[in-house]
């Protein structure tokens, strides 16, 4: 599987029966819910539930998962590279890297990583998009358990193709934009609906600029800062001393009243110690 | 010691006993359980506080190295040994109060093993560490200048490290430079989560200028803390020199702020009256532009007061703007909100004890401040004479006798037991699940009357405006919030107590809280009500009419008991629920059966069969059979409320009869 794989998931054929959610506790083995402080309700997304489903006025449900970022911030934030992107698409979770800073959840553009908050021993939680099943060969647990395909997976192009052909065959009933195809570089999780997705955090400032760039804006500048501040600093030092060299000779050889005022007792007292020692 | 010394000192190692109260509980339980973090916050008060204002309040260090040994501004050389000894416990309390916030403080070793180049963390993580070894190689000397390192090795490291100095200064300066503006480059990933009054694209910049200016009056700050406690003499001589320039650094900061914002074209929202706005105001007034205009005018900077104030606005307005960066300013979703919880504050305070205590111990043991030997001696002289009576320290727990380190293990036991006293009942036992929360129950007058119908009693509130009958009895009622939405209802306890067998039931109510306590509610036993039936659901029916409030919209006659013999019928509202020919139908006599839920009823009942089926026998039902729209046809609005009458698919392999 080398070409970019992808979800899409479309609002107006999803019930809500959760079946997704299911095989996703499943497959991963994630145990029960349960109502905590961390949580706005029961089946919020956390560390016992990698997708949810999130129910809108007039019955309509919507899917909410780690979009699987192309450019992920949250990749570009971990500083021991413990969340990796894949070829395929899926940004995985090292654990035994993490060190538990919490910086990708800082930086996801929108809010998905969770944390084990009740473990002494915690970890990152997020939707892998079923690494593990990918690499065997399968497509993703809630994928293969959606009852009416409107969730499913496939390679992000077609994806995105049939996206595009279900919005112009209907172009009254959906919304005109796939989302997650550009947002922030585009996304390996991709929405067409027939409601706005602002609460999915597709808000319409996010932009096609991916958010690794603003880092690597101010990151690409360390080299040329450690090599211009430590040779302005040096400058400065060499010639601050040249001058007070100069200072003290003229002061030596010329009146005193040529010479710097006050004559510092402290530095006095710090040579004089070093002379001792030596 | 003095008194302000003996009160400090002590006040210190209390905090210190609640320290160790809290550490524990945090390691032992967790975040979840010690903190006010989740998901939506997740950096907080330690990060805040402890990692970006920490950081930033000892940049003190590098500006007077770089003041004194770059600029060869000799005279404030009496600040640079305070100035790096308060940078190197600065950046040691940064790493230990890591710790605290890192959820698995043991791999705080892994960016050394596995870097990351492209993350921004990495580069300040990789900067403190370094910086940590050059603060501690520029203070080595002044350890090594105690009489126990008077040996010919020591004496020679000495000197190597003194000649070496230049170097380690110029090192510290670069990295510092690098991390203090990478820690506002943190923030450049999340231009979507963070204010725009604070996030820019210069933020890095902002951080850096704003850290020297803090690191100026930090120092400052410093010596008022030295005069006070140590009674050194305040370097009135030299400190106004330090304000001119922090006055120049905060104007500096305040101009490229308010110009960035014009630059960017986001200044008028600084107007708009907003809570941010207003925060943005008061934290750039107080940290920057108040402070900066009045360290301008030579006779405020020139009094230990003016310029003692102005150190102080500094300090706590550039701490708040981190505070601001990293909590206030960040976006969380509706619905949430962060407060630090108590320990997660005394974990903070505690770091700064421990720290502080540290300080004093190098202070009071090495040559940090040069007229440290005429003020130790003239100190001893004092305490010599003063031995008898003093009204500063506490007095009736600590008698002369006491020496000082028992007065210390007596605070520190003392905060300890505080702290235990206090901790959260999580922080002990780990984090639990969330109790539903439920209002208090409440004890109200009221009357009781028997029903026309003979089923049951009504209860009418005491001066509730409703007409009394004549043959209503008073009874205390107890309004109780029995379904825990909030809503009281009125709850005849005694008759309970009655039907359910007298004094000893008490247990069965209020005894059987179960898990969660989610659903020890009226509906626990009153179950014909509240369970839902595989046609019904009383609580979708609640939640669809507004609430309790909408009992009368289905049970319509009050002087009725509210049961289902007594209820509209279904099709009264639902006149098209069953469409004609439709092959399932409700049963036709009585609902018989509960089922756990709608949803749930069909997807147990018919679907998961259906899909069986489908794969059982593909060619003779065809492969859409296990599929909702085998029933549900039309899929609109209304999607799984109405079944659609049966038709055989085609296509498909058809069933014969």
């Amino acid at each position: 599987m080398s070409a970019v794989q992808a979800i899409l998931t479309d609002t107006t054929r999803c019930t809500g029966c959760e079946q997704c959610v299911e095989a996703c506790r499943a497959e991963n083995r994630l145990g029960e819910d349960a109502p905590r402080r961390w949580k706005r309700s029961i089946d919020d997304l956390s560390s016992t539930r990698y997708t949810t489903i999130i129910r809108r006025p007039g019955n309509r449900f919507v899917r909410q998962q780690c979009r699987h970022c192309a450019r992920p911030a949250c990749v570009s934030a971990c500083i021991v590279g413990a969340l990796h992107k894949r070829p395929e698409g899926p940004v995985t979770y090292d654990p035994d890297r993490c060190m538990g800073c919490r910086y990708c959840m800082m930086a996801c553009p929108y809010g998905i990583p969770r944390y084990d908050w009740e473990a002494a021993v915690p970890f990152v939680r997020k939707c892998t998009l079923c690494y593990h099943r990918l690499e065997a060969g399968k497509q993703p647990a809630c994928t293969e358990a959606c009852p009416h395909e409107a969730t499913v997976f496939g390679d992000r192009e077609a994806l995105i193709a049939e996206a595009h052909r279900r919005i112009e065959a209907e172009p009254q009933k959906y919304q005109n934009a796939v989302m997650g195809e550009t947002e922030v570089g585009g996304t390996s999780v991709l929405y067409v609906s027939d409601i706005p997705l602002d609460f999915l955090a597709f808000k319409p400032e996010l932009g096609e600029q991916p958010l690794d760039d603003l880092t690597w804006a101010a990151l690409s500048k360390v080299p040329p800062m450690v090599v211009g501040v430590g040779t302005l600093m040096a400058g400065i030092w060499w010639v601050s001393g040249r001058r007070r060299k100069l200072a003290a000779e003229a002061a030596r050889t010329e009146d005193e009243s040529r010479s710097q005022p006050e004559p510092e007792p402290e530095a006095d007292a710090d040579a004089d110690d070093d002379e001792e020692r030596s | 010691m003095t008194p302000r010394q003996r009160v400090l000192k002590t006040t210190l190692w209390a905090i210190v006993g609640v320290l160790l109260v809290v550490t524990f509980a945090r390691f032992s339980t967790g975040l979840g359980a010690t903190t006010g973090l989740s998901d939506a916050a997740p950096w907080g008060f330690w990060i805040a506080f402890d990692v970006m204002a920490g950081v930033a309040l000892a940049a003190g260090g590098f500006v007077l190295a770089a003041t004194v040994y770059i600029f060869g501004l000799e005279r404030y050389r009496p600040f640079v040994r305070p100035a790096i000894l308060t940078a190197f416990l600065g950046y040691i309390a940064v790493a230990v109060g890591l710790t605290y916030d890192l959820g698995l403080p043991w791999h705080i070793w892994h960016p050394a093993i596995y870097p990351q180049p492209h993350s921004v963390l990495f580069e300040v993580a990789m900067c403190v560490m370094l910086y940590l070894t050059v603060l501690l190689l520029e203070f080595a000397p002044v350890i090594l200048e105690h009489r126990a390192f008077n040996r010919p090795v020591f004496n020679a490291l000495h000197r190597g490290l003194k000649r070496g100095a230049i170097v380690f200064v110029i090192a510290g300066i670069v990295l510092s430079s690098l991390h203090q503006s990478s820690l506002g480059s943190l923030y450049l990933i999340a231009p979507f989560r963070l204010h725009p009054l604070w996030y820019s694209p210069i933020i890095w910049v902002l951080f850096l200028v704003s850290a020297i200016g803090l690191g100026l009056m930090t120092v400052t700050l410093e010596s008022y803390f030295s005069a006070w406690y140590f009674g050194h003499p305040l370097r009135m001589g030299l400190l106004p020199g330090l304000g001119r320039a922090a006055s120049v650094v905060l104007l500096l900061y305040a101009a490229l702020r308010l110009g960035d914002l014009g630059a960017r074209g986001v200044l008028e929202q600084a107007f708009d009256g907003s809570f941010l706005a207003n925060l943005f105001l008061f934290e750039l007034g107080l940290s920057a532009v108040v402070p900066g205009v009045l360290l301008l005018v030579p006779a405020v900077r020139r009094s230990p007061r003016g310029l003692g104030i102005a150190a102080l606005m500094t300090v706590f307005g550039m701490v708040g703007y981190r505070f601001d960066v990293c909590v206030v300013a960040f976006d969380r979703p509706a619905g949430t909100s962060y407060f630090p919880t108590w320990p997660e504050v005394a974990v903070s305070v505690g770091i700064v004890a421990v720290a502080l205590l540290v300080f004093i111990f190098f202070v009071e043991k090495l040559k940090v401040y040069p007229e440290a030997d005429e003020v130790e001696a003239e100190r001893s002289r004092a305490e010599q004479a003063r031995k008898r009576f003093d009204p500063g320290s506490l007095l009736p727990m600590t008698p002369d006798s006491i020496g000082a380190p028992r007065r210390h293990s007596l605070a520190l036991v003392f905060g300890l037991a505080f702290a235990v006293a206090l901790l959260p009942s999580d922080a002990l036992f780990g984090a639990q699940p969330a109790a539903t929360p439920v209002e208090g129950p409440r004890t109200v007058d009221g009357y009781a009357v028997a029903r026309d119908s003979g089923q049951g009693t009504e209860f009418i509130l005491a001066g509730a405006g409703q007409d009394i009958p004549k043959d209503a009895a008073p009874v205390e009622l107890r309004l109780i919030d029995g379904n825990r939405d909030g809503r009281l209802v009125p709850f005849p306890h005694d008759a309970h107590v009655e039907r359910m067998s007298g004094a000893e039931s008490c247990a069965q109510c209020h005894h059987q809280n179960l898990p969660l306590q989610k659903n020890s509610s009226c509906a626990s036993c009153h179950r014909d009500m509240y369970s839902v039936s595989d046609t019904f659901d009383h609580q979708e029916h609640i939640d669809a009419l507004d609430g309790n409030q909408s009992c009368q919209r289905c049970h319509r006659d009050p002087h009725q008991p509210k049961t289902r013999a007594t209820a509209t019928p279904c099709a009264d509202c639902h006149r098209d629920m069953v469409v004609e020919g439709s092959r399932v139908q409700p049963p036709k006599e009585g609902l018989k059966g509960f089922a756990p839920g709608y949803m749930d009823a069909m997807h147990e009942l018919c679907v998961t069969c259906h899909q069986e089926q489908a794969k059982a026998e593909p060619e003779k039902l065809g492969e859409t059979f296990g599929e909702c729209t085998t029933c549900h046809r039309e899929l609109d609005g209304s999607v799984l409320r109405r079944l659609a009458p049966y038709q055989p698919r085609t296509g498909g392999g058809q069933q014969t009869d």
